[in-house]
């Protein structure tokens, strides 16, 4: 007996219905892949952010000496140009860059502002942030390091200032002992995220200018760029390993963004799939319990001839499970058309919480999750239809048959 | 040699007990093997719900049933659903073809619950084919097949694995004098072969008449005037 094909021919009876079923479970299927290929993309984007932003692992003071104040209070590491050397050496290592963050005011002759500075390496910085950090201006001799006496500011503080490419500003720092250092430095761009904190209040200078600035040569962090981060963990073990009195941090351990929009979103999309699932799960109860219903006098017909209950069962779940796959099957041609066309609009985003530009929709096409995706939705139809068709087999033969 | 079947004081009331309809009352009849036993009674006399205590296919509400010396009351569901799979035939009056198989595989059907290997059912599906005249319907649906042809397809489902005991619910019902006459001839064959007893409940004088006895019913009650 071809009980796949009876269940073919069974499904095929009840056309209208099994469309409008198919559709829900497709629709179903179609949202939860393109919101799970939409997370996958802001996860994926989110990490690239938060690696090259901060690198890969970022290598601190492990015990810093007692804060005495001053503007370059976090400037701990001393010891981090033999560092730096040796992890030039090793070939998992692309770039190791240098950050020395410190705060204190800017002023031009029309205006003031405090300021959060990194001193960095011009050549290498605005390589690192690719995408994540736009520049506006930049003019040459920034990246030349024997012009180095210049600032790069964050595209609003620029325009606080009224400052423009080629203006002379001056930076004050306060010392730990309470004096005032100032350095003029000139105006050689600008540069945007998104990030109001980061455009309203940042500014970068050379490495060479902040330690002039600062009186010391010390840093706050190195930053280690990988050639692939998946070599990420275990040179973290290594350093942390082979390095005194100094911590070694991955990404993952101090993007707070990251794992704040994480969570936001898993949750989220958690409820959009429970309550995706949820409709579909419904969707087949009905369906299913409207088929046992129909056909009580072919479950009596069938339990009279000896038909074992488990039998019955049986073939109502391969019903829907046939239904189930054949959904499946179009809602990932579906969102997978869907995803695409998306992709191709090039559809913008508006600004998320924190942020002052929106960004493009990218929807990721993940068979693996698509596959997963699939799986579970699969699992959630045989499942009410098992529920469907639980007191199927318990059937009075005789009333079904009168 | 036990009886076929046998019942003693049967009867059989549904509704609460203020509303209490009683469909039989106190029914005693014993079938022997290889005995043809005719039911007559108008609508409503309680012939289907005898037939359907008889096929295990419904409980009686008070008496004994006994099945092949067997005491059904004692049977549990899962015994009763193998005793219809291995000893009973059962011939609906309103056919009963599963909607979604072929005439090929609703004859078959039977068959296969019982484990029949397939080149074995092979053969027995196409000779009951042949003998009831359905061998070019066999890849047809029921809902492409006539009254008749359907009728004659229920005939082969019962007959096809000789059961011990066939039930019918007026078996001529949508045949043509011909086909009546082919379906008696079949289950007369299988009576004397396998000395199978049949229950027939119908109008049908033709088929009143092939059978060795009658018993009346009306009202529930056997009419000792038959």
């Amino acid at each position: 007996m071809n009980w796949p094909l009876i269940a073919i021919r069974n499904i095929l009876r009840d056309g209208t219905r099994v469309i409008s079923t198919l559709l829900i479970i497709a629709t179903g299927l179609t949202a939860l892949l393109l919101g799970s290929g939409f997370m996958l993309s802001t996860y994926d984007s989110l990490q690239e952010m938060g690696m090259r932003t901060e690198g890969h692992l970022i290598i601190i003071d492990d015990n810093p000496a007692p804060l005495r104040g001053g503007s370059h209070q976090q400037l701990t590491l001393d010891n981090w140009q033999a560092i730096q050397t040796s992890l030039w050496n090793d070939e998992r290592v692309l770039r190791v860059l240098p950050r020395a963050h410190f705060e204190g005011l800017i002023v031009n002759s029309n205006n003031s502002a405090v300021f959060f500075a990194s001193g960095v390496d011009p050549q290498e910085e605005f390589r690192v942030h690719g995408p994540f950090l736009r520049t506006t201006d930049v003019l040459d001799p920034w990246i030349d390091p024997s012009k180095n006496q210049d600032v790069v500011l964050g595209v609003q503080l620029a325009r606080t200032l009224n400052a423009v490419t080629g203006d002379l500003l001056t930076l004050k720092i306060m010392g730990s002992d309470g004096e005032v250092n100032q350095i003029a430095v000139r105006l050689a761009g600008t540069y945007q995220n998104g990030t109001p904190e980061i455009d309203d209040h940042t500014l970068m200078v050379s490495l060479t200018t902040a330690a002039r600035l600062l009186g010391t040569n010390n840093i706050s962090q190195l930053s280690i760029y990988l050639n692939q981060s998946q070599n990420a963990p275990a040179l973290q073990a290594e350093l942390q390993k082979s390095l005194n009195n100094v911590s070694v941090q991955s990404w993952q351990q101090r993007s707070e963004l990251y794992h704040k929009v994480k969570s936001l979103y898993d949750r989220i999309f958690g409820v959009m799939g429970l309550i995706i699932l949820v409709v579909v799960f419904l969707a087949i109860t009905n369906t299913v319990s409207l088929a046992t219903y129909q056909r009580r006098e072919e479950i009596a017909t069938l339990s009279a001839l000896g038909t074992r209950p488990v039998r019955i069962y049986t073939n109502f779940i391969l019903e829907a499970f046939l239904i189930g796959i054949t959904a499946t099957i179009l809602g990932m041609l579906f969102a997978y058309t869907a995803s695409h066309a998306i992709n191709l609009s090039e559809l913008m985003m508006p600004p998320p919480p924190g942020k002052t530009e929106g960004y493009p929709i990218f929807i990721y096409i993940s068979w693996p999750h698509y596959l997963l995706i699939s799986l579970v939705l699969i699992t959630v139809v045989i499942g009410a239809s098992l529920l469907a068709t639980y007191n199927t087999t318990k059937i009075n033969i005789a009333t079904a048959l009168a | 040699m036990p009886a076929r079947l046998s019942l003693n004081a049967i009867s059989k009331h549904y509704g609460p007990e203020s509303q209490q309809v009683t469909a039989l009352n106190e029914v005693s009849l014993s079938l022997e093997e290889g005995e043809f036993l005719a039911i007559q009674g108008p609508s409503g006399s309680g012939k289907s719900t005898l037939l359907n205590i008889c096929g295990l296919i419904d409980h009686p509400s008070s008496g004994d049933y006994h099945l092949n010396g067997i005491a059904v009351a004692q049977l549990n569901e899962q015994q009763r659903c193998t005793h219809r799979r291995q000893m009973i035939g059962f011939i609906f009056q309103r056919h009963q073809l599963i909607p979604a198989m072929t005439v090929y595989e609703n004859i078959a059907y039977p068959l296969l619950l019982n484990n029949i290997s397939a080149k074995n059912t092979r053969y027995e599906v196409e000779q009951i084919l042949t003998t009831l005249d359905l061998m070019q319907r066999r890849k047809h649906l029921p809902r492409q097949l006539s009254g008749g042809e359907r009728q004659r397809v229920g005939i082969a489902r019962a007959l096809i694995k000789r059961p011990q005991l066939v039930i019918a619910d007026e078996p001529s019902a949508s045949l043509d004098h011909q086909h009546t006459h082919t379906g008696l001839q079949l289950m007369r064959e299988l009576n004397q072969a396998f000395g199978a007893s049949f229950l027939i409940a119908s109008h049908d004088p033709f088929v009143i008449d092939h059978c060795d006895r009658r018993i009346s019913l009306l009202d529930g009650r056997m009419d000792d005037r038959a």
